[in-house]
Order: C-alpha cells, then sequence, then structure tokens
C-alpha cells in the first residue's frame, strides 16, 4: 500500500513538472525585456533556490549533528550536499547559458553569478573534506564543523559583497527576495515550478537519506 | 565547583610563548614560508613587471600573493602537532578553545613577520605608488586576522583528515573569498583616494563572525 | 562478555564509576561493556589481552575519547566532573603520549606546568623531574634520551599537577630495574591518598595494585 502511494506521488510529480514545462512554452507570455529567454527563469530560479534550500538543510542538520551527535543528521547533512551541487551545477550553466544569450558573454563575475559560483565552492569544499576522511563518527563531526563555520560565511558573501560591485543582474524584473512584478500567467508558472522544483529536492533527499541509513546499518553489522 | 589548575589566559599565553620558541629553535616553517612568498611575488613581478598606473592590479595581486603565502604556511601550526604525536599532550593541559587561541595568535604573528618582507618588497618591485599608510596598514591588518581565523580553524581540521596541502587551499578557499573581495576593493580606493570605511568594517565584522564562531566549535574537534 | 566487577568503597574524596562502558571503531568493539566503582585511596590494575580495551578505558577516564556507549563518571569531591574537565584533574602517561622534540625535557614540564596555571611552574616541574629521578638530565633535548627515560619523563607529567586520579598506562615498558624501583615507589607513595589505575599485562606492575578488573574483549591488535 506504501509503496502503491509513493508511485503515485513520483508520477504526480513528474507529470507536475513536465505539464507546467510545458505551459512555460506555449501559455505564459514572455517578458518583453527578455525575448525568447524569458523561459529559462522557470528553470533558472527554482534550481537557484534550491540549492540554497539544500545548503541552508545541510548547515542545519550539521549543527544539530554538534549538539545532538546523531548519526541521523550526519546523513540528512551530507546528502544535502551531495543534492545541492548538482542543482547548483545545474544554475550556474544555465545562468550562464542565460547570461550569454542576453548580454553576450558566459561569466561576468557580476554579484549572481559571483555568489551562486561561490556555493559551488562551499558544496565542493565540504563533499572534498569528506572524502578525505574514512572513520564516520571523525567524517560525521569535522564536515559538521567546517559547515558552521560557511554559515557564517554565506550571508558575507551572498548579501554584503554584492553591495561592493556593480551589478548586471536583471533586478528589477524579477526580483525573488523583494515584490514581483510580473504578467499572473509569469507568476502562476513560477511558483508552479518553483513548487515542483522543492518537492524533487525533497524527493531525492529522503532516496539518498535512506541509502545512507542501509549503508550505515551494512557497516555495523 | 573546585578548579584544579584550569586558566585559560596563561594557557593561551603559554602555547603563544611555545609555539614561538618551537619555530625559532627549527625555524624551518618560517624560511619556507618566506621562500614561497618571495617565489611567488618574483614570480608575479617577472611576469608582469611594473604596475605603477595600474593601481587596482596592484590591489589583486597583493593580495593574491598575501593569500597563496598563508594558504602554503598556516596549516604548518596543526600538522606539526599531528606529525610530531604531541597533540595528546597538549589536549591534556589546555582546552580546545585555549589551544585555538594560542594558535591562532602564533599563525597572526607568522603572517605578520611574513608581511613585513613580502609587502615593502612588493612595493618597491611593482613600482607601486606610495600607499596612504593608515589606510592601507589598516586593511592589511584587518584582512590578515580575517586570513588567520579562518586558516587555523581549518587547519586544525584538515590536520585530522588524510588530505593536507592541497586540500587545505580548497577547502579554506570559500571562507577566505570575503577577505579577498573586501581587502581588494578596499586597497583599490585607498591608492585613488576614496575612503575605506565600508570594506573596514567589513573585514572587521567578518573577523569576529569568524571568531566567536570558531570559539564555539574549537570544543568539538578533537574528540579521539 | 561484560567484565568482572571490582568492588571498593567509594571514598568522599574521589570517585569513578562506570556502568556499561563501551566503544566501537567504525564496525569494530575496541572496548567490550565493561563497569565498575571505584575510590580513592586505592591502585586498581586493569589488564586484558592486547586489542581489550586497556588504552581505550584509560583515554576515556581521561577525557581524551568520547566514548560510543555507556558512561563513566568521575566524582571528585561529590562533583562530577565532565570530560572536557577532566585533565585538570588527571595525571595521564601513556605510551603515544609524546613530548617537543626541539624543547629541553624542563622546557616540557615548565610548558605543561604554565598551560595548566600551576602558581609556580619552574618549581612544579623541578620537584617532578626529581621524584622521578630526572633532575640530572633537565637540560637535554628530549631527543637525547633512552626510552626508559622518556617513560620516566611521562611519568613526571602525570604527577606534575598533583592530580586525585593517575592513569597509568603500561608504565613499566622500557624500564630497566632500576626505573621499575623508582616507579615502584611512586607508586607506593601515591596509594595512600590518590585513585591510581595501571593497565598492563606485565605481572610486576598487577602486584603493585590491590585490586584487579579484567577486561575481556576479542583482541584486536591497537586500536587507533
Amino acid at each position: 500500500m506504501d509503496r502503491e502511494v509513493r508511485m503515485i506521488g513520483r508520477l504526480a510529480l513528474f507529470l507536475w513538472i513536465a505539464g507546467w514545462m510545458v505551459a512555460a512554452f506555449v501559455w505564459a507570455p514572455l517578458v518583453p525585456v527578455l525575448g525568447e529567454t524569458t523561459r529559462v527563469l522557470y528553470f533558472h530560479i527554482p534550481a537557484a533556490w534550491v540549492t540554497v534550500l539544500a545548503l541552508a538543510w545541510s548547515m542545519g542538520h550539521s549543527v544539530l549533528y554538534l549538539r545532538r551527535r546523531r548519526i541521523e543528521h550526519d546523513h540528512h547533512a551530507a546528502a544535502a550536499a551531495e543534492i545541492g551541487i548538482l542543482f547548483c551545477v545545474a544554475a550556474t550553466i544555465s545562468g550562464s547559458l542565460w547570461a550569454k544569450a542576453m548580454w553576450g558573454s558566459y561569466w561576468n563575475w557580476d554579484p549572481r553569478e559571483t555568489s551562486i559560483f561561490f556555493l559551488l565552492l562551499v558544496y565542493a569544499a565540504y563533499l572534498a573534506l569528506r572524502s578525505a576522511i574514512e572513520q564516520e563518527e571523525r567524517r560525521a563531526r569535522l564536515s559538521a564543523i567546517y559547515s558552521a563555520l560557511a554559515f557564517v560565511t554565506v550571508p558575507f558573501l551572498m548579501f554584503v559583497v554584492p553591495r561592493i560591485y556593480f551589478t548586471l543582474h536583471p533586478d528589477p524584473i524579477i526580483n525573488p527576495r523583494g515584490k514581483l512584478d510580473m504578467d499572473p500567467r509569469i507568476r502562476i508558472v513560477f511558483f508552479a515550478m518553483l513548487a515542483g522544483f522543492t518537492g524533487l529536492y525533497f524527493w531525492l533527499q529522503t532516496l539518498r537519506v535512506r541509502v545512507a541509513r542501509l549503508e550505515h546499518r551494512l557497516d555495523e553489522s | 565547583m573546585p578548579s584544579n589548575g584550569s586558566n585559560s589566559g596563561a594557557a593561551v599565553w603559554a602555547i603563544l610563548r611555545k609555539e614561538c620558541r618551537s619555530e625559532w629553535r627549527t625555524r624551518y616553517g618560517l624560511s619556507a614560508a618566506l621562500l614561497f612568498a618571495i617565489t611567488t611575488l618574483t614570480s608575479v613581478s617577472f611576469a608582469v613587471g611594473r604596475l605603477t598606473d595600474r593601481t587596482d592590479m596592484l590591489a589583486a595581486l597583493l593580495w593574491v600573493v598575501l593569500l597563496f603565502a598563508a594558504l602554503a604556511s598556516l596549516s604548518h601550526a596543526f600538522v606539526r602537532e599531528v606529525e610530531g604525536h604531541t597533540l595528546t599532550l597538549l589536549r591534556l593541559v589546555a582546552s580546545p578553545t585555549a589551544i585555538g587561541l594560542g594558535k591562532l595568535l602564533f599563525n597572526l604573528v607568522f603572517l605578520v613577520v611574513i608581511e613585513a618582507v613580502t609587502v615593502p618588497l612588493y612595493l618597491m618591485l611593482m613600482g607601486a605608488p606610495p600607499p596612504r599608510w593608515g589606510a592601507f596598514l589598516a586593511l592589511l591588518g584587518l584582512g590578515s586576522l580575517g586570513l588567520a581565523c579562518a586558516a587555523t580553524l581549518i587547519g586544525a581540521v584538515i590536520s585530522q583528515t588524510r588530505g593536507r596541502g592541497a586540500l587545505f587551499a580548497g577547502v579554506s578557499l570559500p571562507l577566505l573569498l570575503p577577505v579577498l573581495a573586501a581587502a581588494v576593493s578596499g586597497m583599490r580606493a585607498q591608492w585613488a583616494g576614496g575612503p575605506i570605511a565600508a570594506e573596514a568594517r567589513l573585514l572587521g565584522a567578518y573577523a569576529a563572525a569568524l571568531l566567536a564562531a570558531s570559539l564555539l566549535l574549537y570544543d568539538h574537534l578533537w574528540e579521539d | 562478555m561484560s567484565a568482572v566487577l571490582a568492588s571498593a568503597a567509594p571514598d568522599t574524596a574521589v570517585a569513578l564509576e562506570a556502568r556499561d562502558l563501551t566503544h566501537r571503531y567504525g564496525r569494530r568493539t575496541g572496548l567490550e561493556p565493561v563497569s565498575f566503582a571505584l575510590g580513592a585511596p586505592g591502585v586498581v590494575a586493569i589488564t586484558g589481552a592486547n586489542g581489550s580495551g586497556k588504552s581505550t578505558l584509560l583515554r576515556i577516564v581521561a577525557g581524551l575519547l568520547r566514548a560510543t556507549g555507556g558512561t563513566a563518571v568521575l566524582t571528585v569531591e561529590g562533583h562530577a566532573i565532565a570530560p572536557a574537565e577532566r585533565r585538570c584533574w588527571v595525571g595521564y602517561a601513556a605510551p603515544e603520549l609524546s613530548f617537543y622534540d626541539e624543547l629541553s625535557v624542563e622546557e616540557n614540564l615548565v610548558f605543561a606546568a604554565e598551560a595548566r596555571g600551576l602558581d609556580a611552574p619552574a618549581a612544579a616541574a623541578a620537584a617532578a623531574l626529581a621524584r622521578v629521578g630526572l633532575d640530572s638530565r633537565a637540560g637535554d633535548r628530549v631527543p637525547a634520551l633512552s626510552s626508559g627515560m622518556k617513560q620516566r619523563l611521562r611519568l613526571a607529567f602525570a604527577l606534575l599537577h598533583r592530580p586525585p586520579v593517575l592513569l597509568l598506562d603500561e608504565p613499566g615498558s622500557h624500564m630497566d630495574d632500576e626505573g621499575r624501583a623508582t616507579l615502584a615507589g611512586l607508586v607506593e607513595q601515591e596509594r595512600r591518598a590518590r585513585l591510581v589505575l595501571i593497565a598492563t599485562n606485565d605481572e610486576r606492575e598487577w602486584r603493585l595494585a590491590e585490586q584487579r578488573i579484567e577486561l575481556r574483549g576479542r583482541g584486536l591488535g591497537h586500536p587507533a
């Protein structure tokens, strides 16, 4: 019974994302300034959103591990990092292609590009650190320490540094943090895709944690 | 709660003095670091030449050289303990936080020594215009503080893994980028005659945040 | 599977109690569950096959290692001492305790005394050296010592801050007859006021103890 519910859930998620992706092409209008490249925002921004979500999830569980020392938290932290880096790469590449189409160059070190690249570095460093430690408890503890330290750094690089540099990013039109000046149909598809990506993330996260749990149990026996 | 010889201030100070004495006696850490810094500097100067009118490049390259020097040498403080198997001794005489602070202060002194040699050499070789000394030294000091805070803690983490130099550089870099960004921007500004208040504040706040986080995290570092 | 219980009436000053204390290294069990209740004064020998967890047990009591299961509680004058604070109340000497090669014997101990915040570090160091018979070698660098001498240095380090609990891991190793006599003398002096735990497989060291805790482990070789 439980199996069937999960199957239906997966199917529903697939149809949701696929359906709204189609809607993005045939139903939602274009944003005047962006032209045909409007479509990318339904993919790129949700991917960036999941990157940040996964990072927060990972860091939160790292801190929980240090306080409670339950290996479950380490499983969650590591899983979130592995999935997060995938979405981060997706966001970086889609953003870069978008930049090429819009402004003619793949990479400019403008603040948003810098921020996403920085997140990529944090993820990569965290995973590299983990791969250098064999003992499970030590790995969990040291990577949690690194994660907690990175948690201090992230606000600095994501919000403070951009104030120092000039930005090319299309802020007035699409500003995820501020108010949305979007056509209602664009807004609907956008939020639908945001929800879909979030669902996708949690599904992958749950899967990966289950694998980690099984591996752990295998190691114990 | 009875106490029996637990005095963090004394421990930090004792560790700092011990580090300085050890470094003075063996000296390979400092000489290697100086050699590396000068090599990097020479390579840059050789490749780029004099940059008198490009103060933006001067600012950037100075911090790249300092960053490389820091990454090449600051993990030494903990790696030496692990390789000499003296970590047990250290853990028995001082709390983890005291150890961390002691090593941090040592790394700061170490950086200052390296900068005292490298920075004047850099300014000379690259034909830099005279800096506004107050602003210049303030940025140098605050930036070095941030570098040392991050590098010391990461050094402690890395010393317990299989990885060494390359891993240390890769893992530290994300934490050092805010320092790099703010310090370079500030250096540019001081050569251009503008204010450095924003960058100095940023560097100070970042170093303070890193320090606060470190003080909480050192306790978890050594449990086996 | 669980070890023999050694019974001792807990003294009001110092009590050490373990309940189902166990430790795993990855998937291997380094210390099988053990329970005991000990009090000062007294000497207890901890025996068992190689790999049964003698060293692991001492490290846990000293606060150097966080046990994966069970509890070990050290109480001094009614107050439980957290693992992070144990180093102030415990004197630890084990084969893995190494000293700084670039410092002399005396400098190592003075550093330890200063870091611990002792009132007269130099005097404490000198006194400890005299007790183990190393005062003539005070100025020598550590690498110049024979392994027997190094073992004496470890004992001096453990006694330095006059702790109420002594944890000695194979204290007689590398020692000649004179060294063993010194060790026996020290244990004899300490047993009247302190709790001394000696982890050993050597019969000559068992005989110094009044009680014995035997660890039954499967034997794994040297843990960690």
